[in-house]
């Protein structure tokens, strides 16, 4: 079985964490998930690049997911050491809880105060467009891998969980300045995130759901790392790229609509992020 | 729409002229995935909690049984992230299935019986039933490129007449089609 395979390769965090530090002695001051087709922090200065395989054991499998870790300092602020992850595992694939938690662990594990995660999300909130940036105020879980045994009604029935923390303020905040200063941001918004398990898109009558739940986007990935993260000297925000926006009259998009998305709202994502770690 | 080189995915057990298939299991993908010249599954399936106690057409679903057979590596059949939309045949003129109400269905993890409040649940969130094989079928089906026209309704101890004869009407209308 595929999953034993990677299970058996996969190291633990705290073996991820020694591969880390055997070459770079540096903790960074904020780690940044990037998801699929998300690209910012290009430039960093002195990176050290280790790809996920060597990390963690194992590599993904999903394009647009180039799977490493970039650790460098920030250009405009070179006292800023930043960790750039490029890419995450998902349960789409065939991995179990711990795997998709793994770089999570791995970033806690190291001592590294804040974490940035994104995705690529499907908007289900009319008012929003394609291309926006939406910073995660709550979420709902519906992939974890434990609901195979239980089913997703009870989840479904359950309240969305709050995601609001000091971190998510300042996201907020410094969207709200630099959409003063720059009329090229667009503001952010911000909502409910759920996260489905996929590969498949939601059917119409899915999407029809998550907006009676009051479910603002819907993607593939995220909550898992909120969760790992909870609790734990790290404080994790999350901010969903928009790469799509559900209507009953338009056909839904593919892979490729997604990551065409996602480079277009990359250089606002870019700018919010730099902000953010300079200040 | 020629339904009579639909290939009848029928989990009612009921079916004795084409694949009988008790539950969802990896045979049905493995069907689903044979090259074929006219890639329409015909699917019925048992329901339950029918707000209309009847056989109904399906019109699409909600995927709430926590599975999806596509988890894993992406089988080259299809596409990584399929879209699913649009794959439930709901134009058929068919005699047979006209007489039939039209739903969405709830798929549910294999077995699991919803309480009154997650039956009152369901109907909330636009489902009107739920069945255990449809949806499995579906996105396997959809992933390989089929169209599905999906049937589900009540089993014998649900029927009012003690007898799920709709089975029956469905599949001799499709086969004299």
């Amino acid at each position: 079985m595929v999953t034993q395979q990677w299970k058996s390769q996969a190291k633990t965090a705290g073996q991820a964490v020694g591969v880390i530090k055997a070459v770079t002695n540096k903790v960074p001051d904020a780690a940044v998930v990037l998801g699929s087709g998300v690209a910012a922090l290009h430039d960093l200065l002195h990176p050290v690049v280790l790809p996920f395989e060597e990390i963690f054991g194992i590599a993904p499998t999903v394009a647009g997911h180039a799977g490493s870790v970039t650790v460098g300092q920030l250009p405009e602020k070179p006292s800023v050491t930043v960790a750039v992850i490029r890419g995450r595992y998902h349960v789409y694939e065939g991995h179990d809880y711990n795997t998709l938690t793994l770089a999570t662990k791995t970033i806690v594990g190291w001592g590294v105060p804040r974490l940035f995660l994104t995705n690529a999300a499907g908007g289900v909130n009319a008012q929003f467009d394609v291309g926006d940036l939406m910073v995660i105020t709550g979420f709902r879980d519906f992939l974890n891998p434990k609901y195979r045994e239980t089913g997703l009604l009870e989840a479904a029935m359950a309240p969305a969980v709050a995601s609001d923390n000091a971190l998510t303020a300042s996201i907020i905040k410094a969207g709200q300045h630099l959409a003063a200063q720059d009329k090229k941001f667009r503001p952010l918004r911000t909502g409910t995130y759920c996260a489905v398990s996929g590969p498949s898109y939601e059917t119409l009558a899915e999407i029809e759901m998550a907006r009676r739940l009051k479910v603002d986007a819907v993607g593939m990935s995220t909550v898992p790392e909120l969760q790992a993260a909870a609790g734990t000297g790290t404080v994790a925000a999350a901010l969903s790229v928009i790469t799509n926006v559900w209507s009953d009259d338009k056909p839904m998009g593919g892979h490729e609509e997604v990551l065409e998305a996602s480079k277009h709202a990359s250089r606002r994502l870019d700018q919010l992020f730099r902000y953010l770690l300079q200040n | 729409m020629n339904l009579a080189k639909a290939k009848i995915f029928d989990f009612t057990g009921a079916s004795d002229n084409g694949s009988n298939f008790k539950e969802y299991d990896a045979s049905v993908a493995e069907a689903l995935r044979q090259s074929v010249e006219n890639k329409l599954a015909i699917v019925l399936d048992y329901g339950w909690g029918f707000k209309n106690k009847a056989p109904h057409l399906v019109l699409d679903h909600l995927n709430l049984s926590g599975s999806n057979p596509l988890r894993g590596p992406n089988n080259p059949i299809g596409e990584r992230f399929p879209v699913v939309n649009g794959i439930y045949v709901t134009d058929c003129d068919l005699l047979a299935l006209q007489d039939l109400k039209t739903g969405v269905v709830a798929g549910l993890k294999q077995g699991q019986k919803a309480s009154a409040s997650e039956l009152d649940f369901l109907y909330s969130m636009g489902a009107g039933f739920y069945s255990y094989n449809l949806v499995p079928t579906m996105l396997v089906a959809a992933h390989a490129g089929w169209r599905v026209l999906g049937v589900v309704g009540p089993d014998d101890a649900q029927s009012t007449t003690g007898s799920a004869d709709w089975r029956k009407k469905v599949l001799q209308g499709i086969s004299s089609n």
